[in-house]
């Protein structure tokens, strides 16, 4: 049986690496740009919805105020590269340490609550700082900051004429959220985090830290969507508050993963890959005139699956699996 | 009560809880000597598992100090506890659910292995010693309660406790499988293990412990030999009321 819980553990890795490499052929074949730009959408909110998993799925702690992580990456680069001239990449990382700060500066006090409550502290968290963005004059306010274009170059990572870096950028991005999940899954941490969301107090009796476990899940969380966050304001080249930091991210970061299956390895990915494209062209075929229409397929959508499969689509494939998922 | 020869496992000394108006436990003191297997009993709301939970460090006493193998831990919360070798159970189980029944042991065998592979090989020794190796790739939430209760032991005895709490393990089972739980316990104790036991069903626990301390309206009642406190007048009154204890 140990070698059986190996053997899944390689086999997913196999599967991901044979994933990874057939999407990175895509681009070959798919030159239309329009699809370029979902595909690259996908792959971030693959990896966003991966990195908002481990906190809210792995470890249980629901934030809906994610959306907070993603601003705080797009702003940390873009402030860093207009007003400093720092570049990008350094700019990606130091949105990644002060956003992972600032989960374990918020999870201080907010992961003494419980259930809804903790929710509701995230979604207002995430509102009050965007309020505070949308007022703050240095960061542009509610106008936002156009990055300026300084020409195609990975070094300062912006690219006009092509989707194509930006596609293998957020390609990897999502590779390397998946990979994080996939190792955390099986480390001390992994266990912790499952233990913590199934039964604090069990845990608690079974020499789990509960509070250091839940504020590891946020570190690591906040990291990754900020890095995120900074792809994203590379990607669009011109951010504002309500763009990087609205509500909608810390939604769209939840649905794919609750959608696909929450707390497990494969959900978000399996997530994304059919609610953004569908959320993408719904917008673009039906959006345009009737107000709001896109929204209710993709409603309807939801509820329905969320009916037909409370698990999540993944628990169509662990039938097979058995119950070990 | 005899001077044992070494410290004991594990001293309350006047311990008070209070919940509000109402007194859990008034001024315990008990004491568990090393590779004994120490039962707590007496009627509903007598206060065991108040004083099971101050043990686990649960809550904090109100009042007096916990002294576990040689060192005060009255202050210490429930997971460094778990980390000097206190291990328990729940009387209402409370599985992992959404893991499976070698995952949920992995979470107790981690604090004492750091390797993942390692403390796997633990976790499924410690489900074949408990009986459960066979289910081990299910999920918690499929087990049967009995099984349940099981689960519940391997998962702390893969913490590698010097002293077991079980709260009412052996409560609630058909008599075969209490009488499964029974060897269970004993083969605890056999592999060192001091155990501390909350039961309510006299007769499964009396022939199964060296001692019993009876807990009464929050107080010790009378503690002893099993066969002689079954005997206490006071220890009668307490279960039947005082109509039967005349008899005794």
């Amino acid at each position: 049986m140990d070698t059986e819980f190996a053997q899944r553990r390689r086999r997913d890795l196999i599967v991901a690496a044979c994933l990874a490499a057939i999407a990175a052929l895509v681009p070959l074949f798919v030159k239309d740009v329009y699809v370029q730009n979902i595909m690259v959408l996908t792959l971030m909110y693959a990896a966003l919805s991966q990195s908002w998993n481990i906190l809210s799925g792995y470890c249980g702690q629901i934030s809906l105020g994610h959306a907070l992580y993603f601003g705080l990456g797009a702003y940390t680069t873009a402030l860093l590269f207009t007003k400093f001239g720092v570049l990008p990449w350094f700019g990606m990382l130091a949105g990644g340490a002060i956003s992972a700060l600032i989960a374990m500066a918020l999870g201080y006090p907010c992961f003494r609550l419980r259930g809804h409550y903790f929710v509701i502290a995230t979604i207002v968290i995430a509102e009050i700082a965007l309020l505070l963005i949308q007022n703050w004059d240095w960061a542009g306010a509610a106008l936002g900051i156009d990055i300026p274009v300084r020409g195609d170059s990975w070094l300062k990572f912006q690219f006009t004429r092509s989707k194509l870096p930006y596609f293998y950028f957020a390609l990897a991005l999502a590779c390397i959220a998946w990979f994080v999940t996939w190792w955390l899954e099986d480390s001390k941490w992994g266990y912790w985090w499952r233990a913590v969301k199934d039964n604090p107090d069990a845990a608690e009796s079974l020499g789990v830290v509960v509070f250091n476990s839940k504020m590891g899940a946020a570190a690591v969380s906040a990291f990754l969507v900020a890095v995120g966050g900074s792809f994203y304001a590379q990607f669009v080249s011109y951010i504002d508050p309500e763009s990087v930091m609205g509500f909608q991210f810390s939604l769209l970061m939840a649905l794919p993963a609750v959608l696909g299956g929450i707390g497990t390895l494969w959900g978000p990915v399996l997530g994304a890959v059919i609610l953004i494209p569908l959320t993408e062209l719904t917008r673009s075929f039906i959006g345009g005139s009737g107000r709001g229409v896109d929204l209710i397929v993709y409603g309807t959508l939801i509820v329905v699956i969320s009916l037909a499969l409370p698990r999540g689509l993944v628990s169509v494939f662990s039938l097979r699996k058995g119950a070990a998922r | 009560m005899t001077a044992l020869p070494e410290t004991p496992l594990l001293e309350t000394r006047g311990v008070w809880q209070r919940f509000g108006g109402l007194v859990a436990n008034s001024d315990v003191s008990i004491s568990v000597g090393r590779g004994e297997i120490v039962g707590l009993i007496g009627p509903n709301g007598a206060g065991k598992s108040t004083l099971f939970n101050l043990i686990a460090g649960v809550l904090p006493p109100t009042q007096g100090s916990i002294i576990f193998d040689g060192e005060d831990v009255t202050k210490l919360p429930a997971a460094e506890r778990c980390q000097r070798g206190v291990g328990r159970t729940f009387q209402v189980v409370k599985s992992f659910e959404t893991m499976t029944v070698i995952d949920n042991v992995i979470v107790g065998a981690l604090i004492r292995n750091t390797k993942m592979r390692i403390a796997r090989q633990k976790a499924y020794e410690v489900l074949e010693f408990c009986g459960l190796a066979a289910r081990a790739d299910k999920l918690a939430a499929d087990l049967v309660p009995s099984e349940k209760r099981r689960l519940e032991v391997a998962r702390a005895l893969a913490t590698e406790p010097k002293l077991l709490l079980l709260d009412e393990v052996l409560t609630g089972l058909t008599p075969v499988e209490a009488q499964t739980g029974v060897e269970l316990v004993r083969k605890v104790r056999a592999a060192g293990i001091t155990v501390l036991m909350v039961e309510h069903v006299m007769e499964i626990v009396m022939p199964l412990v060296d001692r019993a301390i009876v807990l009464n309206l929050g107080k010790v009642l009378v503690e002893g030999k099993p066969t002689e406190v079954v005997r206490n007048p006071e220890v009668i009154s307490a279960y039947l009321g005082d109509r039967h204890a005349v008899g005794a």
